[in-house]
C-alpha cells in the first residue's frame, strides 16, 4: 500500500492505495492523524487505488473521523471502489461517513459539509 | 486439500488471501464472493496475529482448504493459547468506534463458524462456505452459525 498527501486549496488529499490491512493500516492512519492533527480545513481521503480494506482499515477511518470532530476537521472519502463501498454499508458505515464520488465533488462540497454530518 | 503454513507477519496476510480468493474461485464462486470469502478468512487470521499471538511476528498459523462436494472448508490452526469462544462477539453496529468488526465480516460472509473442542495443541477455527447459492454472501451479520 502506498499513502501520499496532497494539499489543494489547503484541503490534505490522501492518496491511498494499494491493500489496506493489518500490515498497512498504521501507515494510513499516521497520515490520517498527522492530517487531522495540523487542523486544516478539511482532509479527504482518495480511496480510488483501494483495492481492498478489511476492518483494521475500516478502523483507522473510524478513528479518522472520531479525531476530526474533536478538531471539528471536515472529513470525507471519495472514489470507492465497490468492494469498500460493500464493506462500509455492510457495517452500515457509508451514511456515518461523508462519501464523494470523485474528488472534484469532494473539493466543491466538502467546504459545505458539517464536522459533524453524517452521524 | 490445500495447506499453508504461514508466520504471524500481517505483511503475509496478502498471500492467504490470494490463496483463499483463488481456491473460492475455483470452487465456482464469483469474483466478489470469492473476495468476501477471503476477507472473512482473513480477518479470522488477523485476529490470531493480534489476540492470539498478542501481536507477536514468531509464531506460525496453517490454513487448510477442503472442497467438499456441498461446501468450501477453511481451517485456521495455531498454536496459541485456547481461544474462550463465548468471548467472541461481532459488537453491535451501532456502536461507533474503531475495531470490532473483524468477527462480524467472518459471521457475515461465513455459513459456518466453529472451534474444534477436541484440538489440544491450540485453535483450529472451521469456517464453512456452502456452495449452494453461490452468491448468496450475507449482509446483516447474522449468517454464520456458531457450533
Amino acid at each position: 500500500m502506498t499513502v501520499q498527501v496532497r494539499k489543494l486549496d489547503k484541503v490534505a488529499i490522501i492518496d491511498c492505495s494499494g491493500d489496506v490491512d493489518l500490515s498497512s493500516s498504521p501507515r494510513l492512519r499516521e497520515a490520517l492523524m498527522a492530517e487531522i492533527k495540523a487542523s486544516g480545513p478539511g482532509v479527504l481521503v482518495n480511496m480510488s487505488g483501494v483495492a481492498y480494506i478489511d476492518s483494521s482499515g475500516i478502523a483507522t477511518l473510524v478513528e479518522g473521523l472520531q479525531h476530526s470532530r474533536q478538531t471539528k476537521t471536515h472529513f470525507g472519502l471519495f472514489g470507492l471502489r465497490q468492494n469498500a463501498r460493500s464493506v462500509l454499508e455492510l457495517a452500515r458505515l457509508h451514511k456515518v461517513f461523508t462519501i464523494f464520488d470523485n474528488e472534484a465533488e469532494a473539493l466543491e462540497k466538502i467546504g459545505s459539509v458539517k464536522p459533524f454530518d453524517g452521524v | 486439500m490445500t495447506r499453508i503454513v504461514l508466520g504471524s507477519e500481517p505483511r503475509l496476510l496478502n498471500v492467504l488471501r490470494a490463496v483463499v480468493k483463488f481456491r473460492a474461485q475455483e470452487a465456482g464462486f464469483s469474483q466478489s464472493d470469492s473476495e468476501y470469502i477471503a476477507l472473512a478468512v482473513d480477518e479470522a487470521a488477523a485476529n490470531i496475529i493480534r489476540h492470539t499471538y498478542h501481536g507477536c511476528h514468531d509464531e506460525h498459523m496453517a490454513l487448510e482448504i477442503h472442497l467438499q462436494p456441498d461446501r468450501l472448508e477453511f481451517i485456521l490452526e495455531d498454536w496459541g493459547p485456547k481461544v474462550c469462544e463465548d468471548k467472541i462477539r461481532p459488537r453491535p453496529l451501532d456502536d461507533l468506534r474503531p475495531g470490532g468488526l473483524g468477527t462480524f465480516f467472518i459471521y457475515s460472509f461465513m455459513d459456518e463458524c466453529s472451534y474444534e473442542q477436541d484440538y489440544k495443541k491450540g485453535n483450529r477455527l472451521k469456517l464453512v462456505k456452502f456452495l449452494s447459492g453461490k452468491g448468496a454472501c450475507a449482509n446483516d451479520g447474522s449468517s454464520a452459525k456458531a457450533r
